[in-house]
C-alpha cells in the first residue's frame, strides 16, 4: 500500500548547516589529541576511551529508540525520528573510532599483561573470556551487528521517504524485533568489555543495564538539542512542534528516574552487603577527590533534572528544556570520566586531553551526523503514521 | 433590567446535545455569552473541552506536591529520630543514620502521602462525596453516564434568564431543553 | 524488497458497530442480569478452597510453623515463594493501568479494570503469607513504628521491614487508583439499575458523580498523577522484594541485577495471569468486541519481551557468577543447573525462556488456545523461578556438612491452593457486581468520542 500523496520532506538549508564549524572543531580537537599522545600516551588512551564511550552511547541509545519506536508502533516520534536515525548510522564511524582503543589495549586493560595474569589466580580464571583475540572477535561482531541493523533501518526509512511505500513500515518492524533482542545482549557485553573490564577484578550483573540507562538518558537530551536547533532555524517547516519536543522531555524525565533507579540499586546492593571484592570499585570512587563527582552525579544527574522537569509545564518550556539537555550531556561526559579515570589516577586529575578528546570525537561525531542529515529529508513526512503525529487543527 | 427570577422554582436549564462535536461548539457559545455558573456534562471527558469552556488548569498538582513533601520530610525525620536519637542500635557497623538504607521506606511514604493528596484532593476540588445533586431531579439527566451530552446553566448565574438562556442553548444546537426543578 | 511486505494498518480498538449506548449495555448488563449457573458453581468451589485456607491458617497459628516443610538449612520455603509469586502477578495490573496509560497506549482500556482488580486480589493473597509466617502472630504490630513496651523501634535497615511499607503502600495506592477509575462507572450503574437498593449502594459508591467537565478536569489530572506515582511505585515494590534476597551475602542471592530482573519477571507473570483470566472472561461474557484478538496479540508481545528480559538476567547471572571468580558464587550456580534441584531449574528455564519464543510468530500470538496454554505455563515457570532462587541457595550451604534437601508438607501445598480460593472468591464477586471493563474509558478511545469526528459531516 502506498501513501495517498507522496510529499517532499523539508531539507537542511546551507545557511543553517553547521558542518563547516563542526569540522574545524573536530580537526582542532583531533590534532591536539594526537599531539597529546606524544606528551602522555597513557593519559591519551584513557581520555580517548571516556570520549569514545560518550559518542558510542549516543549512537547506541538512538538505535534502541528507533527500534523500540517501530516495535511499539508509536506515532508521536515520527516527525522527530530522522534525528535518532541519523545518529544511529554513525555507529559505522564509531566502529572506526574504536581502533585507537584497540591500539591502546595494553595501556587500558590490566588483564592484557601476561605477567599480571600469571601472578593473579582470578585473572587466570577469567582468561578464557578476557583475552585479546576473543575481545577483538567479540567487538568486531558487536559493531558488525549494530551497523547492519542501523544501516538497514536507515536505508529503509529513506526508501519509504522516496517511494511512499507504506509496506516498508511493516518491514521495519521485522528488523526491529530481532534487533532489539540482539541489542540487549550485545550492549551488555560491550559495556563489560569497554568499561567494566578496566578493573578486571570487579563485577556487577547490573553493569550492562547501567550503561544502557545512562546512554539512553543522554541520547534523549541530544535529540532535544538537535530538534531545537533545527526548529529554531526554521528548518522543519513547522512539522516539528514544541509539543513533540516536550514529549521527548517527558521521556527524559522518565529515564532520569530510571537511570537513578538502576545506578542507585547497583550502588546500594554493593554498599549494603559490603563484600570487599565488590566494594573496591566504589571505594576508589569515594576517595582522592572522586567523591565530589560521586555526590555530584547524584545531585546533577538525578536531583537537578528531576526537580526541574517535575512540573508538567517545564517540559513545554523550550529554553528550560534546552538547559537541562545541555546539563545532562555534560554530566554524562563527567560520568564517563568517573568510570574510566580512577583506573589510571587514584586522585582526581583532570587533564587537558580530556577536553580535546571529547571536542575531537564529539565534533567528528556531530560533523558526520550533520553531513548525513543534510543529504536526506529532515522529517519522515511519508510515514504512514506521520499524519497522526501532527497536531489536529 | 433583569427579568425577575422565579424564586426557588428552578435550579437551572438543562440542554441536551447530540454528540461531543456539538457539545464543544455549544460550550464555546455559552462561554462567549459570558455565563460563569454552568458546566458541560458527558459520559467521558471530551478532548479540548477545558479550552472550550475556558477553565483554568487544575490546582491538584500543588496539593499533591504539598502532601508529597510532608511524606518525605515526615518519613525522614521518623527514621532518623527513631534509629539514631531515640534508641540508637549498631546494625552491621553502618552509621546510626544509615541514609541509603532509609530510601525505600522514605520513598514509599512519600508516594503514599502523594497518592492520598491526589485522590482526596480531587474529591475536595470536585465537591465529593455529595449524595444529592439537583441535576439528579431530571430523569433525562440519567443518560449522562450512558450516551447523553448536556449543558446545564444554573439560575444563580447573573446572566440567567429563562427564555433568553433557553434561546441561546437552542441556537447552539440543543436537541432538548428542560428546566430542572430545585425541589 | 518492499513488494513482499504489505502495510498493516493499526486495528480499531473496539470491534463491531458499537455506539456509546451499546457499550454501556454490553458491560453494565453483566452486573444487572442474574448470575449464570457456572458462576454459582465456580463461586462455591472457590469458597471451599477459601475454607481450606482458613482452616490451615488456624492450624498454623495453633501449632506453629513446624507443620511446614521448612527446617535447617532451608528456613525459607513455600511461604516466601508464594508471597513473591502473588505480588509479582499483581504487578501487571499496575503496569497496564499506569505505565501503558503514561505511554498513551489506548488498547489498555479494554483490560485495565480487570487487571487492576487482579492486582488487588493478588496482593491480598500475597499479604497472607508474611502475615501468618511470623510465628507469634499476635505481636505483628512490632513491625510498625509504634512505641511498645520495650521502648524499641523497628529496624529500618531491614529489607523485611521495607516489605511491610512497600506492599502495604502498594495495596493502598492500587486500591485508590482502582476506586478512582470506578467512580464514573459506579455512576453509570447508579443511573441504570432497576433495583432501588442496588441504585442506593452504587449511588453511595459513585460519591455524587455528575460527569460535569469541571469534575472531569480534576479527575483526569488526578488519574494522571496517580499513574505517575504508581509507575515508580510498582518498580519499587518488586525491587524491595528482590532486596529481601539481594542485600544478603548468600551466593545466588546477592547480585546487582536482581531489582530490574525481579520487576521484569513480575510483569511477565502478571501479564500471563491477565491473559488467562481475560481469555476465560471474554469467552464466558461474550466480550470479544472489546477484548479483541489484537489485544491478545499485544499482550503476547509483552510476554515475549519480558520473557526475554528474564532470560537475559538468567544468562547475566550465570556469566557473572563464572566471571566473578568467586568460588561460592560459581558453586551456587553449578548446583542450580546440575545439583539436586536441576529439575526445578530446567522447568523454570523451559517455561520462562523457551516457551515464550513461540510468540515470535504472528500466527501463534493470535492463536487463542496457544495463548491460553502458554499463559499458564509461564505462571508455572515463574513459580519455579522463585522456588529455585529461594531453595537452591539455602539447601547447599557453605559447608557440605550442612547440606539438605527441602520438601514441602501437605500443609504447605494446601495453604498455597487455598490462596486460589481467596483470589477467586474476590474475583468472582468483582465479575458479578462491578463493571469489569472501564466503561467511560472505552468510550474515550472510540472514534465517535473525538469532537473532530463530526467535522467533516458538518463542514
Amino acid at each position: 500500500m502506498h501513501a495517498p500523496h507522496r510529499t517532499e520532506p523539508p531539507r537542511l538549508t546551507a545557511d543553517a548547516d553547521p558542518s563547516s564549524r563542526l569540522l574545524i572543531l573536530a580537526v582542532a580537537g583531533l590534532v591536539l589529541t594526537a599531539i597529546g599522545y606524544f606528551v602522555d600516551h597513557e593519559q591519551f588512551y584513557f581520555s580517548y576511551l571516556a570520549a569514545f564511550s560518550f559518542v558510542a552511547s549516543l549512537a547506541l541509545g538512538s538505535l534502541f529508540l528507533v527500534m523500540i519506536h517501530h516495535i511499539t508502533r508509536s506515532s508521536w516520534a515520527v516527525s522527530l525520528r530522522r534525528i535518532p536515525e541519523t545518529f544511529m548510522v554513525n555507529i559505522l564511524w564509531v566502529a572506526i573510532m574504536f581502533i585507537p582503543v584497540v591500539l591502546g589495549m595494553h595501556t587500558l586493560y590490566h588483564w592484557t599483561h601476561a605477567d599480571a595474569v600469571a601472578a593473579d589466580a582470578l585473572l587466570q580464571g577469567k582468561a578464557p573470556y578476557l583475552n585479546v583475540p576473543f575481545y577483538l572477535v567479540r567487538n568486531v561482531f558487536f559493531f558488525a551487528v549494530w551497523s547492519f541493523f542501523a544501516w538497514k533501518m536507515y536505508r529503509n526509512s529513506l526508501e519509504l521517504d522516496a517511494t511512499g511505500d507504506w509496506g516498508i513500515d511493516t518491514l521495519q518492524r521485522k528488523y526491529a524485533a530481532p534487533g532489539i533482542f540482539i541489542f540487549g545482549f550485545s550492549v551488555a557485553f560491550a559495556s563489560f568489555d569497554w568499561l567494566m573490564s578496566l578493573d578486571p577484578h570487579w563485577f556487577s550483573t547490573m553493569f550492562g543495564v547501567y550503561f544502557f540507562a545512562m546512554s539512553f538518558q543522554a541520547t534523549l537530551a541530544a535529540i532535544i538539542l538537535v530538534a531545537l536547533f533545527l526548529k529554531n532555524r526554521n528548518q522543519t517547516a513547522g512539522l516539528v512542534t514544541d509539543n513533540h519536543i516536550a514529549d521527548v522531555g517527558r521521556l527524559l524525565f522518565g529515564f532520569t528516574v530510571f537511570y537513578a533507579y538502576i545506578a542507585w540499586c547497583q550502588f546500594f546492593l554493593i554498599y549494603y552487603a559490603n563484600i570487599p571484592e565488590e566494594t573496591l570499585w566504589f571505594y576508589h570512587r569515594m576517595e582522592g577527590g572522586y567523591e565530589y563527582i560521586t555526590y555530584g552525579l547524584l545531585i546533577g544527574r538525578f536531583i537537578v533534572p528531576f526537580v526541574v522537569l517535575l512540573n508538567a509545564k517545564s517540559k513545554s518550556n523550550m529554553s528550560l528544556l534546552k538547559g537541562v539537555a545541555i546539563w545532562v550531556l555534560f554530566i554524562h561526559f563527567v560520568e564517563q570520566h568517573w568510570i574510566v579515570m580512577p583506573v589510571h589516577h587514584h586522585h582526581l586529575a583532570p587533564h587537558w586531553l580530556d577536553l580535546t578528546a571529547i571536542a575531537g570525537l564529539g565534533g567528528l561525531f556531530l560533523w558526520l551526523f550533520f553531513r548525513r542529515l543534510g543529504k536526506a529529508g529532515l522529517v519522515a513526512v511519508n510515514d504512514p503514521k506521520f499524519h497522526e503525529s501532527q497536531p489536529h487543527h | 433590567m433583569k427579568a425577575p427570577k422565579p424564586v426557588n422554582t428552578a435550579f437551572g436549564l438543562l440542554a441536551e446535545f447530540r454528540h461531543p462535536g456539538d457539545l464543544i461548539k455549544a460550550a464555546k457559545a455559552v462561554r462567549k455569552a459570558g455565563y460563569t455558573k454552568w458546566d458541560t456534562y458527558s459520559p467521558f471527558p471530551v478532548h479540548g473541552m477545558d479550552d472550550a469552556m475556558g477553565l483554568k488548569p487544575s490546582k491538584l498538582g500543588w496539593i499533591v506536591l504539598g502532601h508529597g513533601m510532608v511524606g518525605l520530610t515526615g518519613a525522614l525525620s521518623l527514621l532518623i529520630w527513631t534509629s539514631s536519637i531515640a534508641y540508637p542500635i549498631n546494625i552491621s557497623g553502618k552509621p546510626f543514620a544509615n541514609i541509603p538504607s532509609y530510601i525505600p521506606v522514605v520513598f514509599e511514604l512519600t508516594v503514599l502521602l502523594s497518592a492520598f493528596g491526589a485522590v482526596f484532593g480531587m474529591f475536595f476540588l470536585n465537591n465529593m462525596p455529595k449524595h444529592h445533586n439537583k441535576l439528579f431531579n431530571s430523569e433525562r439527566f440519567k443518560k449522562v453516564t450512558d450516551d447523553g451530552f448536556f449543558i446545564a446553566i444554573e439560575a444563580e448565574d447573573d446572566l440567567y434568564h429563562e427564555t433568553k438562556t433557553a434561546q441561546l442553548l437552542q441556537e447552539a444546537g440543543a436537541v432538548h431543553i428542560e428546566p430542572i426543578s430545585a425541589e | 524488497m518492499s513488494q513482499s511486505t504489505t502495510y498493516v494498518p493499526e486495528p480499531a480498538l473496539v470491534k463491531g458497530n458499537h455506539t456509546f449506548g451499546s457499550i454501556t449495555a454490553l458491560i453494565a448488563d453483566i452486573s444487572e442480569k442474574p448470575a449464570p449457573t457456572w458462576w454459582y458453581i465456580a463461586f462455591g468451589a472457590a469458597n471451599l478452597l477459601l475454607g481450606l485456607l482458613l482452616v490451615l491458617i488456624g492450624y498454623l497459628v495453633y501449632e506453629g510453623t513446624g507443620i511446614w516443610g521448612i527446617t535447617n538449612p532451608v528456613g525459607w520455603g513455600w511461604a516466601i515463594i508464594n508471597f513473591v509469586w502473588w505480588v509479582g502477578i499483581g504487578h501487571a495490573g499496575t503496569l497496564i493501568s499506569a505505565i501503558l496509560f503514561l505511554f498513551r497506549q489506548g488498547w489498555r482500556t479494554a483490560i485495565n479494570r480487570f487487571a487492576e482488580a487482579m492486582t488487588i486480589f493478588a496482593v491480598i493473597c500475597a499479604l497472607v503469607f508474611p502475615g501468618i509466617h511470623i510465628g507469634r502472630i499476635w505481636v505483628a504490630y512490632w513491625m510498625f513504628p509504634i512505641p511498645n513496651s520495650m521502648q524499641m523501634w523497628p529496624n529500618f535497615n531491614s529489607p523485611l521491614l521495607w516489605d511491610v511499607f512497600a506492599v502495604s503502600t502498594y495495596f493502598t495506592v492500587s486500591l485508590l487508583f482502582w476506586f478512582v477509575g470506578l467512580v464514573p462507572d459506579f455512576a453509570t450503574l447508579r443511573d441504570r439499575v432497576k433495583s432501588k437498593l442496588a441504585a442506593k449502594i452504587y449511588g453511595v459508591l459513585a460519591l455524587g458523580w455528575t460527569g460535569g467537565n469541571r469534575q472531569w478536569q480534576n479527575y483526569e489530572k488526578s488519574y494522571m498523577i496517580l499513574a505517575g506515582l504508581a509507575t515508580p511505585l510498582v518498580l519499587s515494590v518488586h525491587t524491595i522484594v528482590s532486596f529481601d534476597f539481594a542485600v544478603s551475602i548468600i551466593p545466588g542471592w546477592h547480585t546487582t541485577i536482581f531489582p530490574p530482573y525481579f520487576v521484569a519477571g513480575a510483569i511477565f507473570s502478571g501479564f500471563a495471569m491477565v491473559m488467562t483470566l481475560m481469555l476465560i472472561a471474554r469467552k464466558l461474557y461474550g466480550l470479544k468486541d472489546i477484548m479483541t484478538d489484537d489485544h491478545v496479540e499485544k499482550m503476547n508481545l509483552i510476554i515475549l519481551v519480558t520473557g526475554n528480559m528474564v532470560g537475559f538476567a538468567y544468562i547475566m547471572e550465570f556469566f557473572i557468577a563464572w566471571y566473578s571468580g568467586v568460588t561460592y558464587e560459581k558453586a551456587a550456580f553449578i548446583n542450580r543447573a546440575m545439583g539436586p534441584y536441576a529439575w526445578a531449574y530446567w522447568t523454570m528455564f523451559l517455561c520462562n525462556v523457551i516457551s515464550p519464543q513461540f510468540f515470535w510468530s504472528k500466527k501463534m500470538r493470535r492463536n487463542i488456545k496457544v495463548s491460553f496454554i502458554l499463559s499458564i505455563v509461564v505462571n508455572i515457570g515463574m513459580w519455579f523461578e522463585r522456588f529455585v532462587i529461594t531453595v537452591t541457595s539455602l539447601a547447599q550451604d557453605f559447608l557440605p556438612s550442612s547440606w539438605g534437601y527441602y520438601s514441602p508438607t501437605w500443609v504447605d501445598i494446601g495453604t498455597y491452593i487455598g490462596t486460589f480460593g481467596l483470589f477467586f472468591t474476590f474475583f468472582l464477586l468483582f465479575l458479578r457486581f462491578m463493571p469489569m471493563v472501564a466503561i467511560a474509558e472505552i468510550k474515550m478511545v472510540m472514534p465517535q468520542a473525538d469532537p473532530h469526528h463530526y467535522d467533516e459531516k458538518h463542514g
